[in-house]
């Protein structure tokens, strides 16, 4: 039993991050962090986690050249990530899937999970009936009607979705939600938390199991155009794709953007973009970018995407941003379903509404000089029909 | 050994009830009275003490606003204010020691402030006459806590209760849900915890029965009623009518 952390816990020269649980939590943050360590170093696992990447999530995911959208933006040459591809379509399952094979190690029968919009929740759902795991997924009910073919989904695979009333019924809440269930069975259960958010280890661990995204992506890019795009970008709910596809990136000189919910308007309730509109704080676990009001109160949000509908940027995403490291951009709805029509009328593919936020930026990003981009397309669309249909009139 | 250790929620059911809630308290002969200051994101708390936040927020209850309804009164037991650090971190600690300066707030309990995330803030309150209570979960291990009460020392005999005490929770979860806590692990914890202290401790966590709160105080401890209470007083009862059984 270890009663510390080994590693760092802290991002940025604002030292974001952290551990601010409830004591309850302690011990068993200081448990995880350690099973997650032993995992990393234990040649049996990570053999067990590149096989099922493989042939359970279908990894490697392709790098598909966007040359007619290319063209209509103005761009050189525009790259797509299709973490879309992978088994049950979104970048989700590559943490989901680490986590549960990490559970089932530290001998937890249980798997508690939160869900906005739908993919974190069907990953892990999917995951633990893999493995033989028990799951609950609690999601607001505000994105369970948005996202409701992503509920039954869930249910399919033996998962409880457990309905979260309170607030806005989104994902905050449901984070609320999971972190006091885990407090109550965290003796056998293992709360896999769905994006780098939360208390110490969380956002480092699920970064880490998420960098296989770039990791992939700039070997491909490297084999398949002989240099490295000009620029690399993807969207940023809690920040997992952002990172996953960005860190890797972090030694080359070139740019790198993650694209926040602009949602429909400027105002404190009416977006996500925690860049501009938030300010430090402590939520969920850790310090980082945080939309609040001048009580400290955690301020709405509004997002056409559930998936980025969350008032707080992970921590060591808003470390670098604040670092100059990472550009973050905002698009607003509109903006989202504009960029998400664009794709599938010029490439035939159906993006997420998450996804959707960074194809929006892309006219920007020429205007601004790009000319070869390499863009995280970290879901598919499925789930998002009935707002596409309504709101794009077909 | 102070008999019970009660929960109230600020500003429910109003900010212009609390006086006479917190002198009430201190007829019925109470120390120390814990405190909620209301927050939007309550993680440790259950059903009841959600309700009674969002009601207290919805009606006006900002921390700004509960501090002022506490400053100047003196016909209450020390308080010992409870939240999450948010609210506290956004005032800052050279505001917050001016604005808890004409209260009877004399603790803070952190819900959500392990010791060692905000050192600074920790000590600078610490100085200012505001130590943070130790808190002891089902999950910490004995060595844990030894160095949580190391970390958060006791003041000295001469301290107030609300202090000096350590705050023992009694089982996983959240607030609230104990129904029918079964007390001989808590009782087991309780002396394996006396081994390593001579503080007083507090035992919380959904207990809500005059005989539990009676076997609480068989184990040399101070029973925390909480959650059982926010909702009497919700249903209309009198602060009396609904401790007074409890404290005999
Ligand atoms: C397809 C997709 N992309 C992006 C996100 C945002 O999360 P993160 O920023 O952690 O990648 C989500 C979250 O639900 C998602 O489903």
């Amino acid at each position: 039993m270890t009663d510390s952390f080994a590693l760092p816990t802290r991002f940025g020269a604002q030292q974001l991050g952290g551990c601010y649980a409830p004591e309850t939590l302690m011990q068993p943050l200081f448990d995880l962090e350690a099973a997650f360590r032993a995992a990393l170093g234990d040649p049996a696992f990570l053999a067990e986690l590149k096989g099922e990447l493989r042939h359970f999530v279908g990894r490697p995911t392709p790098l598909t050249p966007a040359p007619r959208l290319a063209a209509k933006l103005g761009l050189r040459a525009l790259f797509l990530k299709r973490e879309d591809l992978t088994h049950t379509g979104a970048h989700k399952i590559n943490n989901a899937l680490a986590q549960a094979l990490l559970a089932r190690r530290m001998g937890k029968t249980e798997i508690i999970a939160e869900t906005g919009a739908g993919q974190h929740g069907v990953a892990t759902a999917a995951a633990c009936a893999r493995l033989g795991l028990s799951c609950t997924v609690y999601m607001g009910v505000t994105d369970m009607a948005r996202q409701a073919p992503n509920v039954a989904r869930m249910r399919l695979f033996g998962t409880k979705v457990e309905p979260v009333a309170a607030g806005q019924g989104t994902l905050k809440e449901a984070v609320n939600e999971a972190l006091r269930a885990w407090a109550g069975r965290c003796d056998r259960a293992h709360y896999i938390l769905g994006s780098a958010l939360g208390p110490h280890p969380f956002p480092t661990m699920v970064r880490t199991f998420q960098t296989v995204i770039g990791e992939e992506a700039r070997a491909q890019v490297l084999e398949q155009s002989g240099a490295l795009p000009d620029t690399v970008i993807a969207c940023a709910g809690g920040g997992s794709n952002g990172l996953g596809l960005l860190v890797p990136f972090l030694g080359d000189g070139l740019r790198r953007v993650a694209v926040e919910a602009g949602g429909h308007g400027k105002a404190l309730g009416e977006h996500a973009a925690r860049l501009d509109g938030g300010r430090l704080g402590v939520l969920h676990g850790c310090k980082t970018l945080l939309l609040q009001d001048e009580h400290g109160h955690t301020a709405e949000t509004a997002s056409i995407s559930a998936g980025l509908d969350y008032p707080a940027l992970g921590p060591e995403l808003a470390g670098f941003a604040l670092d100059g490291q990472v550009e973050v951009r905002r698009a607003s709805d509109e903006e989202a379903l504009a960029g998400a029509r664009l794709l599938c009328e010029t490439e035939g593919i159906l993006p997420a509404l998450e996804s959707s936020h960074a194809l929006a930026l892309l006219s920007a990003l020429a205007a601004e000089g790009a000319a070869t981009v390499l863009l995280g397309l970290s879901g598919r669309g499925d789930k998002d029909l009935s707002t596409y249909q309504s709101r794009l009139g077909i | 050994m102070n008999p019970l250790l009660p929960f109230l929620m600020a500003g429910d059911p109003s900010l212009e009830a609390l006086p006479q809630l917190l002198s009430g308290a201190k007829a019925l002969g109470l120390d120390a009275l814990e405190l909620g200051l209301p927050h939007s994101d309550p993680i440790a708390d259950g059903p009841v003490l959600q309700a009674a936040a969002h009601r207290a927020i919805d009606g006006g209850a900002t921390p700004l606003r509960v501090l002022e309804a506490l400053a100047g009164l003196t016909d209450s037991p020390d308080l010992v204010l409870f939240t999450y650090l948010n609210p506290l971190l956004q005032i800052g600690a050279a505001r917050l020691k001016k604005l808890l300066a004409p209260t009877p707030v004399r603790a803070l309990l952190v819900v959500d402030l392990p010791f060692g995330e905000e050192p600074a803030f920790e000590a600078d309150l610490r100085a200012a006459g505001y130590p943070m209570v130790p808190l002891l979960a089902p999950t910490t291990p004995l060595d844990r806590a030894r160095q949580i009460l190391a970390e958060r020392p006791d003041p000295g005999a001469s301290a107030p209760f609300a202090q000096r005490f350590a705050y023992v929770v009694a089982r996983l979860g959240v607030t609230g849900t104990g129904q029918g806590t079964d007390l001989a692990p808590v009782r087991r914890r309780v002396t394996d915890l006396q081994a390593l202290t001579t503080r007083p401790l507090a035992v919380g966590f959904g207990l809500s029965d005059a005989a539990s709160l009676a076997a609480v105080r068989t184990m040399g401890a101070t029973p925390v009623v909480g959650s059982a209470l926010v909702q009497a007083l919700a249903n209309g009862k009198g602060l009396g009518e609904i401790l007074a059984p409890g404290l005999r």
